[in-house]
C-alpha cells in the first residue's frame, strides 16, 4: 500500500451485512471520495474501486490488473491452492485465451439463439405450474429451476440431477460467506478445503460429478458441451488439462445456474415492488429488452471481483503498488449516478426500446473476463418476461426474502410470490 | 459521417461475439474456431466503429484506415 485513504464506516466485506441487502448508502459514500478508498480486510486490505469509470478502467486493463495472481476473491490463496482451483476466472492471457476459446463457441449470440425454443419450453412449464399452484416460493419454483435446467441441457447432464446440483451450488454460496453449514468431510470429501473452490466440500462433490460425466462421454461422445470439453482434454494438442476440465465443469454448472437464478430472483422482487413499471412493459412490449437490462443492473448477481496490480500504477489519481489488491465493486458501479440517472430507481424503460448494448456491469466491467454466459442469461430473462406478459400476470410478494450471507453473490434463498392478474 | 475501415487481430480475439451482435454486416464469427473476421469491405461510420472498438472484450478490433 502506498497511501492510506482509509475511510471510516461500515465494512462492506462483512457477509452478514448482505442479509439486509447491498449496503448502497455505504457504497455511495465510497464513490464520493477523491481517488480510491483503502479498505481494511483481514490482516491487510484492498483498494475499493466503486465508481463506474474506475471499474471499467481496471476491468479493461488486464496487463496492469491481473486475474492470475493471488486470487480473484478477496483472500489470497497459497500457490498450490491457486493451481488446483485455477479456472477461466483465475487466468490471464494466454491461458485465459486458450480456455475461453474452448467454450466461447457455445455462447456466441448466434449459437445462444438456437436454444430459444428449449428455454421457452422450460419457462412455460415452470410458469404454468407456478400459476396453477397460485404461487409459492419464487426461487424454488422459477428462479432456480429455469437456469439450471437450461445449462444442464447444454452440457448434456441429466436434468433429473438439477435439484442435487442446485443444492451443491447453495453450499458453494455459503462457502463465499463465513458460515458453512456442512462439515469438511461432507460428500465423502478428503481434500483439504483450501484446495477446493469456495473452500467448500461441495466443490469436491461437483468435481466428482464432473469426473463421472467425463468418463461417460469419453466412451460414448454426444453432441453436447461436456463431450466437446472431454474431446479437448483428451486430444493430442494439450488444449486442456484434467485439472482445467474439472474446474471448467465446476464453473459452468455453478455460474450457469447461480447467477441467473439471482437475476430472476431480484427481477421478481423488483416487479412485485414496482407494479407500475411492469405495467409499462405490458403496455409497450418493445420495452422487454430494456426491462431485461434493468433487471440485470438491479440484480448485479456478482457483487465484486478482485484483481492484483502487476506493477506500480494509479487509478483515479491514487497510487497503487505492485501486488496491491484492487476490488471492483459492480454492485456500486451499477448505482453510479454519473452513468445512471436516478440510479436507485428501478426504471424499466431506462435503456430504451430494443436496446441490447447497455452499459451496466452485471456481466463485469468489460475486458476479456466479460461473462461467458451473458447472452444466455439475457435470453432466459427475456423469455421469462415475454411469457409473463403473454399471460398478463404480475407478481405479488407474500413473504420477506431470505438473502444469502455472502459479500460475493447477491443471492436470494427464498421469497414467496403469487401471480396477480394485471389486466 | 466519415466512413472508416476496421480490422480484427485474430491473435487477440476470444470469440465474445459482441462485434457480430452489434455489426452483423461487418463481422462474422467462424463456427469452428470461434474467431471473428471482417466480411465484405469492413467499412463502418466512425461513430459505430468507435462503439464496436470500445465494446470488444479483448481489444481485438481497430480502425485501420480513414476513408477519404
Amino acid at each position: 500500500m502506498t497511501s492510506s485513504a482509509v475511510v471510516e464506516g461500515p465494512n462492506v466485506t462483512e457477509p452478514s451485512l448482505y442479509l439486509q441487502g447491498i449496503p448502497h448508502d455505504r457504497f455511495a459514500e465510497l464513490r464520493a471520495i477523491d481517488g480510491l478508498a483503502w479498505h481494511p480486510y483481514e490482516d491487510g486490505g484492498f483498494w475499493a474501486v466503486t465508481r463506474h469509470a474506475d471499474v471499467r478502467y481496471v476491468s479493461r486493463n488486464p496487463e496492469l490488473f491481473s486475474s492470475a495472481i493471488g486470487h480473484t476473491n478477496l483472500w489470497d490463496l497459497e500457490a498450490d491452492a491457486l493451481e488446483a482451483r485455477r479456472s477461466l476466472i483465475d487466468t490471464d492471457a494466454p491461458d485465459h485465451t486458450r480456455l475461453r476459446r474452448l467454450v466461447a463457441g457455445a455462447f456466441t449470440p448466434k449459437n445462444i439463439r438456437r436454444w430459444e425454443e428449449t428455454v421457452r419450453a422450460i419457462t412455460v412449464e415452470l410458469l404454468d405450474e407456478f400459476v396453477a399452484q397460485g404461487g409459492g416460493d419464487w426461487v424454488d419454483m422459477v428462479a432456480a429451476p429455469l437456469p439450471i435446467q437450461v445449462i444442464l441441457t447444454m452440457l448434456g447432464v441429466p436434468v433429473e440431477d438439477a435439484d442435487y446440483l442446485v443444492e451443491l451450488s447453495n453450499y458453494l454460496v455459503e462457502g463465499t460467506g463465513d458460515a458453512q453449514s456442512i462439515p469438511p468431510d461432507a460428500f465423502g470429501n478428503t481434500t483439504e478445503l483450501r484446495l477446493l473452490p469456495f473452500n467448500s466440500p461441495a466443490s469436491h462433490a461437483l468435481f466428482e460429478y464432473g469426473e463421472g460425466m467425463r468418463q461417460q462421454r469419453q466412451s460414448d461422445p454426444q453432441d453436447d458441451l461436456v463431450s466437446h470439453l472431454v474431446q479437448a482434454e483428451s486430444d493430442d494438442d494439450e488444449r486442456m488439462s484434467r485439472s482445467e476440465y474439472r474446474n471448467m465443469f465446476h464453473l459452468l454448472v455453478f455460474a450457469g445456474n447461480e447467477t441467473t437464478r439471482t437475476a430472476i430472483s431480484h427481477g421478481g422482487l423488483a416487479l412485485a415492488a414496482n407494479p407500475g413499471e411492469w405495467q409499462r412493459v405490458l403496455d409497450d412490449p418493445a420495452l422487454i429488452e430494456s426491462a431485461t437490462e434493468e433487471i440485470l443492473r438491479w440484480a448485479t448477481p456478482i457483487l465484486h471481483m478482485r484483481r492484483t496490480a502487476t506493477t506500480d500504477t494509479e487509478v483515479a489519481g491514487t497510487p497503487i503498488a505492485e501486488g496491491d489488491k484492487v476490488v471492483m465493486w459492480y454492485a456500486s458501479a451499477n448505482r453510479d449516478e454519473a452513468v445512471f440517472e436516478d440510479a436507485s430507481r428501478f426504471d424499466i424503460g431506462r435503456f430504451g426500446a430494443g436496446r441490447t448494448d447497455s452499459d451496466h456491469f452485471a456481466f463485469g466491467g468489460g475486458g476479456p473476463h466479460l461473462c461467458l454466459g451473458a447472452f444466455l442469461a439475457r435470453l432466459e430473462v427475456t423469455v421469462l418476461l415475454e411469457e409473463m406478459a403473454k399471460r398478463s400476470i404480475g407478481l405479488e410478494q407474500t413473504s420477506e426474502p431470505v438473502r444469502a450471507r455472502s459479500n460475493f453473490v447477491h443471492g436470494v434463498l427464498s421469497v414467496g410470490m403469487q401471480p396477480s392478474i394485471v389486466r | 459521417m466519415a466512413m472508416v475501415r476496421v480490422a480484427v487481430d485474430q491473435e487477440l480475439c476470444i470469440g465474445g461475439g459482441i462485434c457480430e451482435m452489434l455489426e452483423p454486416e461487418v463481422f462474422e464469427l467462424d463456427d469452428d474456431i470461434v474467431i471473428a473476421s471482417v466480411i465484405g469491405d469492413g467499412l463502418l461510420p466512425r461513430n459505430r466503429a468507435d462503439v464496436v472498438v470500445d465494446r470488444c472484450p479483448s481489444r481485438a478490433i481497430s480502425v485501420v484506415e480513414q476513408e477519404q
